[in-house]
Order: C-alpha cells, then structure tokens, then sequence
C-alpha cells in the first residue's frame, strides 16, 4: 500500500459555527481531503469557544476541530462573500453547513439554492435536530442532546450512582454527542459521494440528535424486549469502577473463564472458592456481596500492580488514565497516536490525530489549526 | 430506486457489537453484508444473556438485523477456504478478533490478499493491530478507561464514570467513515487496504481537547453537568419522580429571555448574573433559582417554553418517550420492524436523510443462523446442492 491519504484530492467546504459540523470536516481533512473552513471576518465562534490553552486564549477545542484545514474569510452576509463561497463550492465535491435553517436562504445556502447552482456537490446540513421534521427548528447545547437522545439519562451507573443516589445524571465529557453528529455527517457525506457520478449531488440531512441515539440503539433494542433501563439497575452486577490505593480501575469479566482467573488474581479467597459463585447467575444475584470483597482487595493495592497481574491473568481490566497518562501511553508512542503541530499563539503541541488508520503508518496531519484567513494567502500566492 | 452502498459485498467475522454496529450502518445503506458464524461459535445475541434478563436468544437484534447469515466452521481447514472464497467474492471482510487470530488462522490481511488482491479488510480491536498493548481483550468500560474518557466524566468530588454501548457503537461508526474512505481510494486507486480501528483510541478521540490541554501542562479533570463558559448549564429537576429537563443558556440575550420567562426579569440586571463570567461565577445560587421553576414543571412543557423564547433545552428522556416521539420518527431515526411472530417493535434507523435514492434503512430483522446459505453458497459461490452436503457433512458448513 503507497503512502496516498484515501481522500487525497476530495475537497471540502465546511461553514461551521459548532463542534458537529467541524469534526466531519476534520475527520475528512485527516484522510486527506483539502477542508476550507469558511469563516465571517470575526472568525468562526470556535475559535472564542473553552477550554483554552493554559495561560493563553488560544481555543483547545478549535485548534482540535481545525487541525489540518485552511481558514479563507468569507462574509456570507455580503453579495460579494456569497460570490466568493459559490466559487470555492463550484470547485469542491462536498459542503458541511450548519448554519440555522431561518438563516440559511439569506446566505445562499438553502438546499435549493445549492442544488441549482452546484448540481454534483454533496450538501451536508448538520443540525441539533436536522434540517426536517417537527423539532427542526429547535435549538440544543451539548448537554440537551444527550438527554434528547437517552444516554443522557442512563448516567451515572455504578459507582457513581451507588454514591450519589439524589443526583441529577450527569454527562459524558466534553462534546460526545456531537461528535456522533460529527461522524454522522462524515459517512453521509463519503455514501452521497460513492454514488455521485449516477445520481449527481444531493442533500444529506444529519441530526446530532439521530446520531447519538443510534449509538445508543441498545437502549431501544431494550425497551423492544420489554425491559426499560435506568442507570440505578443498569450497572453490571460486580466489578465496574475499583477505587484502588492510588487511583481507578475498570474491572469486567463476562466469560467463565474469566471469573475463574479474577478468583486466581485475588489468591483464592475463601468467599470466591464458595462452589455456588462458580454459577453466573448467582454471582449475578450476590454481586453487592462479591464486590465489597473486591472493592476491599483494590482499595489496599496500586493500580500499576493489579493491572499488571490482571492482564497477565486474563482479567479484564484497564486504569481509568487521564489525559496526560493517555498523552504519555507507551502504547499510543509506538502507534503514533499523537502529533507535535503548531498551534499559533501557544507553540507545537501534540495533538491527537486520528481514531484509525489505513496499513501500518499513522494517519498524519497536514497542519495544525489555520490562522484566520490562511487560504486568501495560498490563493494569492498561486494566483499567477 | 437503488440504495447508495448497493454492489457493495462486505464478509463480516465481527462480533459482539463494535464491528457488527459498523457494517450494519453500511448494511442500510446498502451494502450487501454477509455475517459469518458457526453453530459452535453463534454471535452472542443467540445466546442467552442473564446479565441483561434475558433467559434465551434475542427475537431481534438491532446490529445483526439487516444482514444475511451463513455458517462457516474456522476451526476447520475446509471453513478457512470456503471463509476465503467467500472473500473473494467480497469487496470488504471485517473482523474484529483480537490482533493476529485470524493470522493463525490463516485468514490475516495478507493471505486475504492472495485471493483478492484489493480487498479492504477491516480490523476493529480494542488496542489496535500494532503496539505493546495489542493483545488485550475489552469492553467498552475498559475502552472508555483506557482511553480518558471515563476519567473526565463523572462530579468532580466523585469517581469516573463507566462507559457503556454508546463507546461500542462509536467505534462502529468510525469504522464505518475509515471503510467508506477506503472504498474510495480504491475506487481511485484500485488498491485495497487494511484499515485499523483502535477503540481506546476512538474514546481518546472523544476529548481531543482536553488531551491538548493536557500537553500544554493543564490537568483537565471532571467537571460534572458545567460547562466552562456557560451558565445556567445542567440537568434540573422537572415535576413528577426522576423527571429532569435540561438546560442551557449560551448569550446574555438568552439570559434576559430566561429571567423573564420564569417570573424574575429583576435579575436579569442583577450584578450576580448580569453578565456570563458573572453567573458563571454564580452558578450554584443560580442553579437554585432555576431549579425552583423547573420544579414544578412537566419537563417535556418546560422544554417547549423555553424553546419558544429561543433557550436550548429538552427533557432527559428514557427509552420510552424516544420510541414515542414524532420528531425521531418523522426522520425514520426510530423505526417500526417486524418481530418473527409478527409483532411489532422500535428500533433504530441509520442516522441520515439522504435527498436521492430509495429508502434507507433496516429492511430485514435478524436473520436465522444459516439462513442465507441457498443465496451465497448455492448463487453467489455456485455451489452444488451436493457440494454443501458435503461441506455440511464435514462440519465445514456448521
């Protein structure tokens, strides 16, 4: 296999005013598509979005969403910025907008619109609740879209829940939901792609509220087999989160087998050897039990050791890491999981590049986060 | 009207739910998916799965639905070479085994090669196909671990927070994006590929910021429902027993909108929460006033009153209220299919709108072990009739 990214030769105009939208042009940009982000003259509100880098008021998560793309300034509230945008989409295979539907006709990018002037783009509107439908209309945060599509409400489990029985769910981290938005938009836009030259250009609908459901289908799947989930019971019976002497530990053994080597990890105590735990269903019925046990076992222990001997044992398990273990993970240094790139007004930072790669190389970044308008300038300079 | 994928073969060894989640996206759009199992080694959704209460094989299973099903021994040398005239005939085999089994089995990249030379095969591990961690076995708790994301999720005076499905079908659905990109550098290429999911990779991928954050020498750390800017910001209590709506106010115009809404435009110009650094840094005093509105309101009435006055908000909703929402289903994200016994139940549709072609979509429920076998080994391999009786006699079809 040659060095060639897999869309090397693809490009991509993103208007993207939030995290969905940006992470399929990312996500593009970093198999090798040409991704142009178009930004109003104050620059997209990702770039005043936090976290920001230590010290400084560069946006961590537009550096992230941005990496690999160019900046070109375009104001679509002027004819002459609209001029511009349908040039550059004149020559581009794919557009990821996410601009409001009611704003969408004013700056010529209703699907119509498009669809007369660019017949073989692939148009990829990227919205809360999609660009059909009842909700359409309707505005949503990133915590709004996980209870709107059900994992919101099926955490915390566990642990945490065990804790803190009167608490409200809490969220997962940062912008998952619309990250599956993100990835969502990516696949609708390579589908609509695959089948251009029969059908032309078409409109690809996503909704972050669509794409996080979807990988929540469980749930669905579930409540079809009669049974409704809720994060209080949906925790596994033992194992989950061990709070250990220096830091966490997930414990999960589904197999036999690997219960019988969790039994070997804790040396054989005596509760474990009890011949009725050998049965799944009734350690499933005494899990609050077998826990304390292992809870009391971890508590004492470091995380170091037991993963360790967990590991060499056939158990399941994996320190919860944080950031900077992740960032250090000898595993990911010798996958090349991260790359150093320039991130203006904070120097080289290693960032993540990719969830995948093609053969055995790293996916690469072209660059890190273009400085606004960066494209005026490649323009400028090719222009003969 | 055609589907986008359609022509599209892909050979599916995955099992469990990352791997099988991909390729049945790529199924409803399409792509003819053929699922490889063996009456010695059924997917796990045949069997029955206590944990979750279910005391014999699924009736309906959301990832294996839409496939077509064969059975082929692997342990046996006859399965490996039907596996891989199976292959042949295939644009795509996916498999998500840990690194080098199929290896051993004969069945790795490069034997796949031999006998197709612009295969794609897709692997979706845990840790990946290369790297000191490779061999290890996982779940989704244990990606989510691995990878930060449990560690930043979860009360900042709490413990992390234990990943569940949604880490296995965001795997699924990368795998997905990688395979399609492949597909099309080979379509430009004519070269195949071996596209490698790692899936404590893809929960690192969830918080690429705060992975940067973090090679800047800042120590990002759980944070609960905040949010670093914006305020009010959380999952507040609606009327009736574990009801919850959430909220979000992004702009000092909304702020203005919300204060007047719930009865209090005083404080709309009230130093405490007047400007966003100012409620941000008020918070919790701020979180009070507003859960004491949200208290004694319907979550899904209080979501719409807000939404009207241009507030982000909805109700958290169960399983329940999703499968009853027009929304979910005027966009065919929720579903009605067919259970065998002619019972009707939801599922999940594939997450996009597409402007052309035909329906998208679960066209077909779970299929019976085997039950495509006259199709793929008798018209697509061209095998004879005596031919499969020998393959099943040999425990090669088994």
């Amino acid at each position: 296999m040659n060095d060639t990214a897999p869309l090397t030769g693809l490009r991509v105009v993103v208007h993207a005013g939030g995290v969905a939208a940006a992470y399929a042009g990312r996500l593009l940009a970093t198999m090798g598509a040409e991704t142009i982000l178009l930004e109003p003259p104050v620059g997209t509100p990702l770039r005043r979005e936090p976290p920001f880098l230590p010290g400084t008021q560069v946006s961590a998560l537009f550096a992230y969403h941005a990496a690999g793309a160019h900046s070109l300034v375009c104001d679509l509230d002027s004819a002459e910025g609209r001029d511009t945008a349908a040039a550059l989409l004149s020559e581009a295979d794919i557009l990821i907008d996410d601009s409001p539907l009611a704003k969408r006709q004013q700056r010529g990018l209703d699907p119509e619109a498009i669809a007369s002037r660019h017949p073989q783009l692939v148009h990829v509107s990227v919205l809360p609740f999609g660009a059909s439908g009842p909700k359409a209309g309707w505005k949503a945060e990133e915590i709004n879209l996980q209870h709107a599509s059900g994992e919101g409400n099926l955490l915390p489990n566990g642990l945490t829940i065990e804790l803190f029985p009167e608490r409200p769910p809490v969220k997962i981290f940062g912008h998952f939901a619309e990250l599956q938005g993100g990835v969502a938009a990516a696949l609708g836009a390579l589908a609509a792609l695959w089948v251009r030259d029969e059908v032309g250009g078409q409109f690809v609908d996503i909704a972050v509220q669509d794409a996080a459901l979807a990988v929540g289908a469980f749930a669905i799947q579930r409540y079809g087999d009669g049974s409704i989930e809720h994060r209080a019971e949906r925790s596994f019976r033992y194992g989950g989160v061990l709070p250990c002497a220096d830091g966490y530990v997930e414990l999960l053994t589904l197999e036999q087998r690997q219960w019988e080597a969790l039994v070997e990890l804790l040396g054989r105590p005596e509760w474990a050897l009890d011949p009725e735990l050998s049965d799944s269903l009734e350690r499933s019925r005494r899990g609050p039990e077998i826990n304390r046990h292992i809870r009391a076992w971890a508590a004492v222990r470091k995380v170091a050791d037991i993963v360790r001997e967990g590991q060499a044992a056939g158990v399941p398990l994996a320190k919860y890491n944080t950031p900077a273990e992740v960032l250090r993970d000898p595993h990911e240094g010798v996958r090349g999981l991260f790359q150093p790139v320039a991130i203006e007004g904070a120097g080289a930072l290693d960032m993540l590049v990719s969830p995948f790669r093609f053969g055995d190389a790293p996916s690469r970044l072209r660059c890190g986060p273009p400085a606004l308008g960066d494209y005026g300038k490649v323009l400028a300079e090719a222009a003969p | 009207m055609t589907l986008p994928l359609a022509g599209i073969r892909i050979a599916d060894f995955t099992v469990h739910n990352a791997g099988p989640f991909c390729t049945h996206l790529l199924s409803q759009l399409g792509a003819e998916v053929i699922k490889i199992e063996s009456a010695q080694r059924p997917d796990i959704f045949r069997k029955p799965h206590p944990v979750y209460g279910r005391m014999g094989p699924a009736t309906f299973d959301q990832v294996a639905s839409n496939k077509l099903s064969v059975r082929i021994n692997l342990k046996h040398p006859g399965g490996v070479a039907l596996a891989k005239r199976l292959v042949a005939a295939s644009d795509v085999a996916a498999e998500s085994f840990r690194p080098r089994v199929l290896d051993r089995l004969g069945l790795g990249y490069e034997a796949l090669r031999q006998v197709k030379c612009d295969i794609i095969v897709l692997a979706v591990s845990s840790s990946g196909q290369s790297g000191p961690d490779s061999h290890f076995a996982g779940y989704a708790p244990l990606f989510g671990a691995w990878g930060g994301l449990g560690h930043l999720t979860g009360f900042a005076d709490g413990p992390p927070v234990e990943m569940r499905h949604v880490m296995d079908h965001t795997v699924g659905m990368n795998a997905a994006v990688a395979l399609l990109a492949a597909l099309h550098r080979r379509k430009a290429t004519g070269e195949g590929a071996l596209v490698d999911v790692a899936a404590r990779e893809v929960a690192s991928s969830l918080l690429g910021e705060a992975l940067l954050l973090a090679a800047a020498g800042g120590e990002p750390g759980r944070t609960g429902n905040d949010h670093p800017r914006m305020a009010p910001h959380g999952v507040y209590p609606a009327a009736g027993d574990d009801k919850w709506l959430s909220l979000a106010v992004a702009s000092d115009a909304e702020w203005r909108a919300l204060a007047e809404l719930i009865g209090a435009s005083e404080l709309a110009d009230d130093p405490r929460f007047a400007t966003e650094a100012a409620r941000h840094a008020n918070r919790a005093a701020l979180d009070d006033i507003i859960a004491a509105w949200t208290r004694t309101r319907p979550a899904d009435d209080a979501a719409a009153a807000l939404q009207a006055d241009g507030i982000a908000a909805h109700a958290s909703w169960s399983a329940a209220e999703l499968v009853a929402d027009p929304h979910l289903h005027a966009r065919r994200a929720i579903v009605d299919v067919r259970e065998p016994d002619g019972r009707e139940r939801a599922a999940v549709g594939v997450p996009m709108r597409l402007s052309k072609g035909g329906d998208i979509g679960i066209a077909r429920g779970t299929p019976k072990l085997g039950e495509h076998e006259d199709y793929v080994y008798g018209e697509l391999l061209g095998l004879t009739r005596s031919e499969r009786q020998a393959l099943e006699d040999d425990k090669v079809i088994y």
